[in-house]
C-alpha cells in the first residue's frame, strides 16, 4: 500500500552522483586494525623482537620491577618470580593468542555460518534442528563447555582451538541465520531462481554478499573472545602446555605475588585489554562502515 | 488471558525436559572422550591389576557406554552423582555445599548488571546525538573489551592491595562464623538478627559482584539505547504526542516497555554467561562456590564431580532462560497467543 | 463565519548541504467551524507535513521560518509547549495514517483509554470505563467490553483505526486531522472509515483536515480541496469544482493519469519524473512544476508565482499560460480489446490449483495448522491477453502468482505453459518455466539486490545460460532499458541510486530479458504515486503492442485493472468467485462481493453521488462476518 512520506525530501530517492569516498566512517575500523595488525606482527617477529628467551630463568634477578618503577634496561618491563623476562614473555605470549585469535575464530565461522546458512535458507526440518542444536549448546556457560572439551580433549594448543570452535560456532550460527531469515524474505532471492539460478548458486552470489559484512563483524568480535577464552584456560592451567609463554598462565603466575610486583600483573593485563580492543574497534567499526544498516544493531 | 499465559508457560516447561536429558547425554559423551584414566588416579601408584579392576567393576566402567548412561542418568535424576575421587565425599553433598553461596553471588551480580544496564542505557539514549555520543561509545567500546575476571583482578588491585578497604577473600572474616540455615549467608544473618556479619558478607560480597556486573551490563547498556532509538521512530510513539502527552510521559509509558523487551530477551543469554563469569571470579576471590569447585575438580581430572557440576550449571542456566521467558511473556502480549 | 484553523503564510524549513530549505513554502488554507478541508497530492507534496504542523510534531531540524497558525483565535506556533499540549487530544483530534502500529502493542485498548480520558479529566476509574465503552460502541464496534483487554496485535487494521477513532471523539474536538486514514485500509473497510467519520462529525458539527492522495475519494467528502505539489498549495477550489473542472496543470495531470472505473477509457497522462526532493528543492526559484509541466516556458522560471484568486472561491498558483492553455490531448483507448478472444495460442493454462499451507509448531515440528490459501482457481491465457485478478489483501491471489512460477508448490491442480506440463517444484522444470514465464515483483526495494547494478541486474538470466560474456550482457541491458524507457546510462548505477519509478521500470527490464510469453505482476503499481503509477500503467500497455506478450495481473485497485486487463477473476477467501471480460464484469456484476468491490470506490463523475454507507451497508448484510 502506499505510504505518503512524512517529508518533501523522502519522496523518491535523488539520484546522486557517487558519493565521495570519506575516510570518517572508517576512522574507528582503521584504529582496531591498527592495534591488530601490530600485535600480529609482534606475534609474527617474537623470535627477533624478543631480547630474552621467554624461559631463560635468571635466579639472581627475580620480581624485577619495570624500568619505570625502579627496574633497569636489562629487563625494561622487569621479571617474574623465576626472573624470565617479561617483555620475551609478553612478546611471545602474543603467539598462542594470535594463533588461537585467528584459527578459532576462522573455524567457528566455517562452522556456524555453514549451518546458519542451510537452516535459514532452506528452512523446515533442517532449521529445525539447527535451532534446537543451537540452544542445547546455549545451556552451558561458554566457559564450562570449554573446560568441559579440554577435560575430554587434553591440554594443547590444537586441543584449545578445537574446543573454543566447538563453543563459539553457536555465536556465528544465532546471528547469521536470522541474518539469512531477513534475506531470504527479500524477492531478490526468488528473482534470482526465476532467473535460473540453482540454490547453491543463489546462495553463493545472492546470500552471502549480503550476509558478509555482518559475519566479517562477527569474525572480528570472536577473535577478542577467543583471546579471552585462551586466557581463561590459561589461567586455569587449562591451555597450552606450560613450557609455551601464554598471557593467562602470566597473569596466574603473577598473582602470587601481587604484593611484592604489582607490574608484573598488570602488564599481560593490559595485554589482553589492548588486543580484545582492538578487535571490538575494528569489529564496531566495520559493523558502522559496511553496512548502514546495521550501525544501530548490537551484535551479541 | 492468564489461561493463555499458564498455557505458554507450561509448553516452555515441557520443552526445556528433553533439553536437560540431552545436556547430560552430552555431557556425559565428552567426558568419555577422556585420554586419563579415571582409575589410574583413585588407586594408590603400587596397586595390582587386580585391584584395579576391582575399582573398575565397582565404578561400573566395565559396562557397555550406553549402561553406563543410564545407570548415571537414573541417579543423577535423584541428584546422586556418585563420590567425588578427589575429595572422598558424595557429589551431591559438595554441591549442596557449593551451590548457595554461588547462587547468592550470581543474583547479586544481576540486580547491579541490571541496575547499571538501564541506567546506563538511559544515560546514553539521552546523549545520542550530542557530544557525549562519541565518548559514551567509546566508554562502553573499552568497557565491553575487559573481561570479568580481569575487572576481579583490577579490583583486587585497587580496593584490596592498594586502597586496603575491601575484603576479597572468601565469603566472611576470618573470625566469623554463621550457622547454616538455608546456605545465603545474607538470609542466615539477617534470621540470626547479627547485622555485622550480614554487613561482613555484602562487604566480601561487594567486589566479586561488580566484577561480574561490569563484564555483563555494557552489552545491555547498548542494546537498551538502541531500543530506544528504534521505538523513537514508532507510530503509537507519534500518536501518544499527538494525542497531547509530555515528551516525559511518552518516554516512561509508552517507550520504556517496548524498549525493555529486547533488551530483556538479551538478559537471559547475559546472565547465563555470568553464571559462567563465576567460575573464575570465585577462584580469584578464594569464594567457596561452584566454580571453584570446578576448577578443582578439573585440576583433579575428578570425573563425577565435572559432571554434576556441569549439569548443575546446565540446569541453573535453562531455569534462569525460563524465568526471563516467563517474564517476556508478563510483559510482551503478543507471546500470548497460544500457538 | 470566522474560520476555525487559520494557516497564514506559514514557512518551515529544514537543513540540506550547507543552507535550509523550504519544505512549504507560503502556506495559506483556512477550515471552518465543522467544515472540511481535503489536501490532495502524491508523497512528498508536503501535506502530511502540514498534519504534524498542526500537532507540533515536525521532524528533528525542521522549523517554522515564517507566518500563523490561528487555532480558534490562538496562534499554536506562538503558543507555548505546555498550553498546546494541552488543546491536542482535547480540542485537535488526530487520525493516523497506520492505526495497527499507532496503538502501543504492549498496553490494551483500555489501559490506553484510561491514560487519553484520564487527561481529559475524567475523575475515577470505574467512571473511565463506562465512557470507554459508550465510545467504543458509537464507532460501532462488536463487544466493547470485552475489547478493553485486547491488543492492537489482536484486532484488525479497521477495528484498530475505529478504536483511534473513538479515542479522538471522546473529546468532540472542533478540529479532527486524519492523516491517510484509510490509505492502509482495504476499499471496503475504506468505505465504511468514511462512512463511521462523516456521521461523527455531523453529529458532533467537528471540522475535518483530510490528507489524502487519492482526488476522487476527497471530491465526494471534502468541501473545499487544496492540491499540494513540493510544498505548495498549487490550487484550491470547491471540491466538486475541482474535480470537474481543475485549472492547475498539475491538477490536471492528477485527475487524468488514475485510470477510473466509469466513463471511457483514454491514455493515461504520464508526467515525466517525479517529485522533487529536498536536496533538489535548492536549487528552485521559480514554480516548482515547471520541471515537468507539459505547458512550462520561460515565465515559469525566476520567480514563484503567487496563489492568486481569479474566480469567487477559486485560487490557483498560477504562470505562463496555466490558465491558457490546456494539457497535450490524450490517446485513445490504450489497447484493441476484442481480439483476445480471437483465438490466439493457449500460452498458460491452470486447472483446479489449489494451496494448503502447512505452519509447523515453533517448538514442536510433529504439530501443524493448515490454511487453504486458494480453493479450485482454473483459467486459461492466450497470448497477447492481459487477465487481472482482483482480490483483497488475504484473497489468495499473491499464492496464485506464486504457484504460477513454480514458487510454490501448488497442493492439487495442474499448470501448463505453452502446453507443457510445469506442475511441482521449480527445480524439476526451471529451463521451461525460467524461459516462458517471468514475475515483475511488487516492491523493487526488495526485488533488487542493492549490490548489483543495473545492468547485471537485467541481465541475470544470462549469467546461466551459457555464461555470456559482459558486454554482450552490457549490450542487452542498454536495449531492455530502452525498452522500458530509461537512459542508457542508468546501467552502470546501483538500485539505491535510482527513484522508485526507475526501480520498478528495472524491475520490469529484468522480466523481459528472457523475452517469456507470460508476464506475472503482482501489485506492480501499488506502491507508487499516481503520476509515477500512470507511467508504468503506460508502458505495460506499449509492451503488449509491440510484443505478443500475455499478462496476469495481480491487484486490489479495480481500476488498473479496467485500464489494462481483457478479463479478470474475481477472488475472496481463496475462491474465485466472479470471471468474465472485464467491461462486463464491471458494468453488470452478479456477485455480492464484486458488487460491494465495486460500490467501495469513490466514481470519477462528480455528479454520481457516491455514499460510503451503502457500499459497505450492501455487504455487511452479505457477509456478517467480513471485518468491520
Amino acid at each position: 500500500m502506499s505510504r505518503s512520506q512524512p517529508a518533501a525530501g523522502q519522496a523518491g530517492a535523488v539520484p546522486a552522483p557517487r558519493r565521495r569516498a570519506s575516510l570518517r566512517p572508517w576512522r574507528r575500523a582503521i584504529v582496531g586494525g591498527a592495534i591488530v595488525a601490530t600485535i600480529m606482527l609482534v606475534a609474527i617477529f617474537a623470535p627477533l623482537l624478543a631480547p630474552y628467551d621467554p624461559n631463560e630463568q635468571d635466579l639472581l634477578n627475580q620480581l624485577l620491577p619495570p624500568v619505570w618503577a625502579g627496574g633497569n634496561w636489562d629487563h625494561p618491563l622487569g621479571t617474574d618470580n623465576l626472573g624470565r623476562d617479561t617483555l620475551s614473555r609478553l612478546i611471545y605470549g602474543s603467539r598462542v593468542a594470535m594463533i588461537v585469535a585467528v584459527a578459532a575464530a576462522s573455524g567457528a565461522l566455517v562452522l556456524g555460518t555453514a549451518l546458519a546458512i542451510v537452516a535459514g535458507y532452506f528452512g523446515g526440518i533442517v532449521d529445525w534442528i539447527v535451532s534446537r542444536l543451537v540452544e542445547l549448546w546455549l545451556c552451558f556457560p561458554p566457559v564450562v563447555l570449554s573446560l568441559i572439551l579440554i577435560v575430554g580433549f587434553g591440554v594443547g594448543l590444537r586441543n584449545v582451538i578445537l574446543a573454543i570452535i566447538l563453543v563459539d560456532w553457536t555465536r556465528f550460527c544465532r546471528v547469521v541465520r536470522a541474518e539469512v531469515l531477513v534475506v531470504r524474505r527479500n524477492d531478490y532471492i526468488d528473482a534470482a531462481r526465476l532467473a535460473g539460478f540453482s540454490h547453491w548458486r543463489t546462495i553463493r552470489r545472492e546470500v552471502l554478499p549480503a550476509v558478509a559484512p555482518l559475519i566479517l563483524t562477527i569474525l572480528s568480535l570472536e577473535m577478542g573472545i577467543a583471546v579471552i577464552v585462551e586466557a581463561i584456560l590459561s589461567f586455569v592451567g587449562m591451555s597450552v602446555e606450560s613450557t609455551i609463554p601464554a598471557w593467562g598462565v602470566m597473569i596466574a603466575d603473577a598473582r602470587k605475588d601481587m604484593y611484592q610486583a604489582v607490574w608484573g600483573l598488570v602488564l599481560p593485563i593490559l595485554a589482553i585489554i589492548v588486543t580484545v580492543l582492538g578487535f571490538n574497534l575494528l569489529g564496531d567499526g566495520l559493523r558502522r562502515a559496511l553496512d548502514p544498516k546495521l550501525r544501530q544493531r548490537v551484535i551479541q | 488471558m492468564s489461561g493463555g499465559v499458564l498455557g505458554v508457560a507450561l509448553r516452555r516447561i515441557g520443552v526445556s525436559l528433553p533439553l536437560v536429558f540431552l545436556v547430560s547425554v552430552l555431557v556425559f559423551v565428552v567426558l568419555r572422550l577422556i585420554p586419563a584414566d579415571p582409575v589410574a588416579m583413585s588407586v594408590p601408584p603400587n596397586a595390582t591389576r587386580a585391584e584395579i579392576e576391582a575399582l573398575r567393576a565397582e565404578m561400573g566402567l566395565t559396562l557397555p557406554i550406553h549402561e553406563q548412561f543410564w545407570i548415571w542418568f537414573a541417579k543423577a535424576a535423584g541428584a546422586d552423582f556418585g563420590k567425588s575421587i578427589a575429595f572422598a565425599q558424595p557429589v551431591s553433598r559438595l554441591i549442596g555445599q557449593a551451590l548457595p553461596a554461588t547462587i547468592e553471588l550470581v543474583v547479586v551480580a544481576a540486580v547491579f548488571a541490571t541496575i547499571i544496564g538501564l541506567a546506563g542505557g538511559l544515560l546514553m539514549y539521552r546523549v545520542a546525538g550530542g557530544r557525549g555520543e562519541a565518548a559514551s561509545d567509546l566508554a562502553s567500546t573499552l568497557i565491553m573489551s575487559i573481561p570479568e575476571f580481569l575487572w576481579a583482578i583490577f579490583f583486587i588491585l585497587l580496593f584490596g592491595v592498594a586502597l586496603n578497604i575491601l575484603p576479597f577473600t572468601g565469603r566472611l572474616d576470618a573470625g566469623i562464623t554463621v550457622g547454616r540455615i538455608t546456605g545465603f549467608l545474607l538470609v542466615d544473618t539477617l534470621i540470626q538478627g547479627r547485622f555485622g556479619a550480614f554487613l561482613n558478607a555484602l562487604s566480601h560480597l561487594l567486589l566479586p559482584s561488580m566484577s561480574l556486573a561490569l563484564g555483563t551490563a555494557p552489552l545491555l547498556m547498548r542494546v537498551l539505547r538502541s531500543s530506544l532509538m528504534e521505538v523513537g521512530n514508532e507510530d503509537y510513539m507519534m500518536m501518544a504526542r499527538l494525542r497531547g502527552f509530555s515528551e516525559r510521559r511518552v518516554l516512561v509509558h509508552h517507550a520504556f516497555k517496548n524498549a525493555f523487551l529486547p533488551t530483556l530477551n538479551l538478559m537471559g543469554v547475559q546472565f547465563s554467561f555470568l553464571f559462567g563469569g563465576t567460575l573464575l571470579v570465585e577462584v580469584i576471590y578464594s569464594y567457596p562456590g561452584l566454580g571453584s569447585l570446578m576448577v578443582q575438580a578439573v585440576a583433579n581430572t575428578d570425573l563425577p564431580v565435572i559432571q554434576g557440576v556441569a549439569l548443575v550449571y546446565a540446569v541453573a542456566v535453562l531455569l534462569i532462560n525460563l524465568g526471563v521467558d516467563l517474564a517476556a511473556l508478563m510483559l510482551n502480549p503478543k507471546l500470548r497467543i497460544a500457538k | 463565519m470566522k474560520a476555525l484553523l487559520e494557516i497564514q503564510g506559514v514557512v518551515v524549513t529544514a537543513p540540506v548541504g550547507g543552507g535550509r530549505v523550504a519544505v512549504l513554502r507560503d502556506i495559506d488554507l483556512s477550515v471552518k467551524p465543522g467544515g472540511v478541508l481535503g489536501l490532495v497530492g502524491e508523497s512528498g507534496a508536503g501535506k502530511s507535513m502540514i498534519g504534524r504542523l498542526v500537532g507540533g510534531v515536525l521532524p528533528p531540524a525542521f522549523r517554522v521560518d515564517r507566518g500563523a497558525m490561528i487555532f480558534a483565535e490562538r496562534d499554536l506556533i506562538g503558543m507555548p509547549a505546555a498550553e498546546r499540549r494541552g488543546l491536542l487530544g482535547r480540542e485537535i483530534g488526530f487520525i493516523p495514517q497506520q492505526p495497527m502500529t499507532s496503538l502501543n502493542p504492549v498496553r490494551n485498548v483500555g489501559s490506553l483509554f484510561d491514560e487519553h480520558l484520564a487527561k481529559l479529566g475524567v475523575a475515577g476509574r470505574a467512571e473511565r470505563r463506562a465512557q470507554a465503552v459508550a465510545a467504543l460502541e458509537a464507532v460501532h464496534l462488536p463487544e466493547p467490553a470485552s475489547l478493553l483487554g485486547r491488543y492492537a496485535h489482536e484486532l484488525s487494521g479497521g477495528m484498530c483505526q475505529r478504536v483511534l477513532i473513538a479515542m479522538a471523539f471522546a473529546s468532540r474536538p472542533k478540529l479532527l486531522v486524519a492523516d491517510e486514514p484509510t490509505t492502509a485500509l482495504d476499499v471496503i473497510t475504506q468505505a465504511r472509515i468514511v462512512a463511521l467519520l462523516g456521521d461523527l462529525c455531523r453529529q458532533y458539527g467537528t471540522a475535518v483536515l483530510f490528507v489524502t492522495h487519492d482526488l476522487r475519494l476527497a471530491a465526494q467528502i471534502c468541501d473545499e480541496i487544496a492540491v499540494m505539489y513540493a510544498g505548495e498549495v498549487v490550487e484550491r477550489a470547491p471540491a466538486r469544482d475541482l474535480l470537474s473542472t481543475p485549472r492547475h496543470p498539475y491538477s490536471q495531470a492528477l485527475r487524468s493519469c488514475s485510470p477510473s472505473l466509469d466513463g471511457p477509457l483514454a491514455r493515461l497522462v504520464s508526467l515525466p519524473e517525479h517529485m522533487p526532493g529536498l536536496g533538489a528543492l535548492a536549487g528552485m526559484a521559480g514554480c516548482r512544476f515547471a520541471p515537468r509541466c507539459p505547458i512550462a516556458d520561460h515565465r515559469c522560471a525566476g520567480h514563484a508565482p503567487p496563489l492568486a484568486e481569479n474566480a469567487p472561491g477559486r485560487w490557483v498558483r498560477a504562470a505562463g499560460q496555466c490558465l491558457s492553455a490546456a494539457l497535450p490531448a490524450r490517446g485513445d483507448v490504450p489497447h484493441g480489446k476484442g481480439d483476445a478472444e480471437g483465438g490466439g495460442r493457449l500460452a498458460l493454462a491452470a486447472e483446479g490449483l489449489h494451496k494448503t499451507f502447512v505452519s509447523r509448531h515453533p517448538l514442536l515440528f510433529w504439530k501443524k495448522r493448515r490454511v487453504d490459501a486458494v480453493k479450485n482457481v482454473s483459467f486459461r491465457l492466450r497470448a497477447g491477453e492481459f487477465l487481472g485478478i482482483v482480490g483483497q489483501s488475504g484473497s489468495g491471489k499473491s499464492t496464485v502468482a506464486r504457484m504460477l512460477l513454480g514458487l510454490e508448490v501448488p497442493s492439487a491442480g495442474r499448470i501448463a505453459l505453452d502446453g507443457a506440463d510445469v506442475t511441482g517444484r521449480f527445480s524439476a522444470h526451471a529451463a521451461e518455466r525460467t524461459k516462458r514465464i517471468q514475475m515483475i515483483f511488487q516492491d523493487p526495494q526488495s526485488a533488487l539486490n542493492p549490490r548489483r547494478r543495473v545492468a547485471s541486474i537485467v541481465t541475470q538470466p544470462m549469467e546461466v545460460v551459457g555464461r555470456s560474456a559482459w558486454p554482450e550482457r552490457l549490450a542487452r541491458a542498454k536495449k531492455l532499458l530502452a525498452e522500458t524507457g530509461l537512459a542508457p546510462e542508468m546501467a552502470e548505477r546501483f538500485p539505491a541510486q535510482l527513484s522508485g519509478g526507475q526501480r520498478q521500470r528495472v524491475n520490469i527490464a529484468r522480466s523481459l530479458c528472457n523475452t517469456p510469453r507470460v508476464l506475472v505482476a503482482d501489485e506492480i503499481v501499488s506502491g507508487l504515486d499516481v503520476s509515477v503509477q500512470a507511467q508504468i500503467l503506460n508502458l505495460l500497455a506499449d509492451l503488449r503492442d509491440h510484443h505478443e506478450i500475455a499478462l496476469v495481473l495481480i491487484s486490489h485497485d479495480l481500476s488498473v485493472v479496467r485500464y489494462l486487463c481483457d478479463r479478470v477473476i474475481v477472488m475472496y477467501r481463496g475462491e474465485a468467485v466472479e470471471e468474465g471480460e472485464t467491461e462486463a464484469v464491471f458494468r453488470s456484476p452478479r456477485h455480492w462481493y464484486t458488487k460491494a468491490l465495486l460500490a467501495a470506490v469513490p466514481p470519477d463523475d462528480v455528479n454520481h453521488v457516491w455514499d460510503p454507507h451503502t457500499a459497505s451497508s450492501a455487504l455487511s448484510r452479505l457477509d456478517p462476518a467480513i471485518e468491520s
